[in-house]
């Protein structure tokens, strides 16, 4: 009974990954653009992550070791600071996003600009995982990030085309802004296939003391968590579709996003998008700022626990202050969030490769894995996410330049 | 035993099981005509930044002389104090004894419990 | 007697007596002892490579295909190592004398 509590560690990881800030404005600009077209790029990123997720789960339960203590102990610490320097850089870009993120949702709700909340919500975000436990945290944004349901409410409200959606399952290319269409496709992937996402959770799954024991519920857990967000994500595409296409808008303003949900709950619809965005980026902001604090600390071997107090393990503590508070310079000096987010998607689709080669050694290693190492399934599902994070590595950059 | 992928960065914990650190690196101890021994554990210090590239050695080694404990060398553990190697490297020694949590206490005494809610590091 | 930084020692590369590239250091093997840690040998060699990264699930496909001629290791005994300067380790024999270990 207990185990299966632990969805809760699914959804908010799911949250971190499908209902932050990236994510629900490229869902709603493809709505806004292309309709159903986009909704296979959800379901490929869903997919992934279900599978990608799963096994960091896996490891972290057999051999007690998290994805970062075993790519320092297996490939060495200079390779280790290779990965660590990409991926903590392009995180922290990332945080900065969400923290932008949880400021633009108390702009449209309060009028006062995301540069005052700056500070405060900093200082918000800081004093969860100062005072907070990891179950707290854990449990806490998962609840609040229970509101995103609204857009699956919507969605449904407002009578979709579902034949048309279920086309829209299946890749097809447009007629003509073929730059356009590949960048917001590159957008949906980047921005669900994080490999922070992978270091929380396997981090989680030894915060939650899971053992071998844990494996059956793991698969669970994931396939939940992971279809609970990209159906929400989808949700948000299809309700921008409905909404916004029609209309001819196109999201160039995070307030056009909050338009998204009006015509099925009217006034409702503008203040549950703004409570949504403000809980799911909460809970991302967290996610994030907790990855970047288990790699330093897992990598450089210091204690870390967020069940511990912070004077227990201080460096870890320290990280996040630290990680938390520079996050918050880029807003104070009113650099816009949103094209943080699109900065930083495509970042992390470019270092996406150095995550996942790795993991792959790592799923196959008897050492840490025993008998449960990857079957020829997952083998093959991580080898579709290298080649697709190779292809989004080249060509993600370039796309941003041009089609963005 | 394979020292590479057995002890090099491993994680260490001491006989409370108190975790201490990862192997940064291996003092060997060779000769001409002898058999190279294995002599002492390293920890922390300008190991790990060597490994990388000596100039990161150097400035590390320049801002840890500024602020911190003031220790730059690494720190030594004799490899007579390994009780065994497995998934972590095991030690016979209490961690604060050797050295290896300087940083973490220093850290914890003049920032963390600095600030409302740090809590305190057990006194010895 | 003098002493060196083990971990400074992987990824050189080593030559034979002749000047021959041999390959790179990749693992030492070890006997742990109640007295001492002994070093018995040094492998060197891609194959060395994959063996530290525990990656054969992986590679033995590929290592089949191409026949075995990619990946090798060679064991150098401790004996016949010269790491008189621990920035260029040098045998003592010449390459044709040592025994692939694969």
């Amino acid at each position: 009974m207990k185990k299966i509590l632990q969805l809760t560690l699914g959804i908010i990881t799911s949250v971190g990954g499908f209902l932050e800030i990236g994510s629900v404005v490229t869902a709603a600009q493809a709505g806004a653009n292309y309709g159903y077209k986009l909704l296979w790029a959800i379901l490929l990123g869903t997919i992934c992550l279900i599978f990608l997720v799963e096994m960091s789960g896996r490891l972290a339960a057999v051999s007690k070791h998290t994805i970062v203590d075993a790519t320092r102990e297996r490939f060495g610490f200079p390779f280790f600071s290779i990965v660590m320097l990409g991926i903590v850089a392009v995180a922290f870009l990332v945080l900065v996003a969400e923290l932008g993120g949880i400021g633009l949702a108390l702009q449209i709700l309060s009028g006062i600009g995301f540069r005052w909340w700056a500070i405060p919500v900093s200082i918000i975000v800081w004093l969860l995982m100062w005072k907070g436990t990891f179950g707290v945290i854990e449990n806490g944004a998962s609840l609040l990030g229970l509101v995103t349901i609204s857009f699956a409410v919507a969605a449904v409200k407002m009578h979709p085309d579902w034949g048309g959606a279920a086309h829209g399952l299946l890749p097809t290319m447009p007629g003509d802004g073929k730059a356009k269409y590949g960048f917001t496709a590159v957008s949906i992937l980047g921005a669900s296939i994080s490999p922070y996402l992978m270091y929380f959770y396997s981090s989680g799954a030894i915060e939650d003391k899971w053992d071998e024991s844990y494996i059956p519920m793991n698969r669970i857990i994931a396939g939940f968590g992971m279809t609970f967000g990209g159906f929400l994500s989808m949700a948000v595409l299809v309700a921008a579709a409905l909404s916004l296409q029609p209309r001819g808008i196109d999201i160039e303003k995070f307030e056009q996003a909050a338009l998204l949900m009006t015509p099925a709950l009217t006034r409702w619809g503008f203040y549950l998008f703004a409570f949504s965005m403000l809980f799911a980026c909460l809970g991302a902001a967290l996610e994030i700022s907790l990855a970047i604090a288990y790699f330093f600390a897992q990598g450089l071997g210091w204690s870390w626990s967020e069940d511990l107090d912070p004077s227990r393990d201080s460096r870890f503590a320290f990280t996040y202050t630290i990680i938390i508070l520079l996050g918050a310079i880029p807003l104070l000096l009113g650099i816009d969030p949103i094209k943080v987010t699109m900065m930083s998607m495509a970042l992390t689709s470019a270092t996406l490769p150095l995550a996942i080669v790795p993991f792959l050694f790592l799923m196959n290693d008897p050492i840490y894995l025993g008998k449960h190492r990857n079957g020829w399934l997952s083998n093959s599902v991580v080898a579709i996410v290298i080649l697709i994070s190779f292809v989004l590595a080249i060509i993600s950059i370039p796309l941003e330049i041009i089609g963005g | 035993m394979k020292l590479v992928r057995d002890v090099l960065d491993k994680k260490l914990t001491d006989r409370e099981d108190c975790e201490m650190g990862r192997v940064s690196g291996l003092v060997m101890q060779v000769g001409e005509r002898s058999q190279p021994r294995i002599t002492h554990i390293l920890v922390g210090g300008k190991t790990l930044w060597m490994r990388i590239h000596p100039w990161i050695a150097r400035v590390a080694a320049r801002l840890s002389r500024m602020w911190g404990p003031k220790r730059d060398e690494p720190v030594r553990i004799p490899w007579s104090r390994v009780e065994s190697v497995g998934k972590d490297v095991k030690l016979d020694v209490k961690a604060r004894d050797t050295g290896a949590l300087d940083w973490e206490l220093w850290v914890a005494k003049h920032i963390i419990e600095r600030i409302p809610g740090g809590g305190k590091q057990e006194e010895e | 007697m003098k002493e060196i930084n083990a971990e400074l020692l992987i990824g050189r590369k080593v030559c034979d007596a002749n000047g021959e590239k041999v390959g790179r250091i990749e693992e030492f093997r070890v006997t742990n002892t109640e007295k001492a840690c002994l070093v018995e040998g040094y492998l060197v060699g891609t194959s060395a490579l994959v063996d530290r990264l525990s990656a054969w699930t992986l590679i033995r496909p590929i290592d089949k295909a191409l026949r075995g001629r990619v990946f090798s290791v060679y064991e150098i005994p401790w004996e016949q190592m010269d790491l008189s300067d621990p920035k260029h380790p040098k045998l003592r024999i010449p390459k044709s004398e040592l025994r692939h270990s694969k």
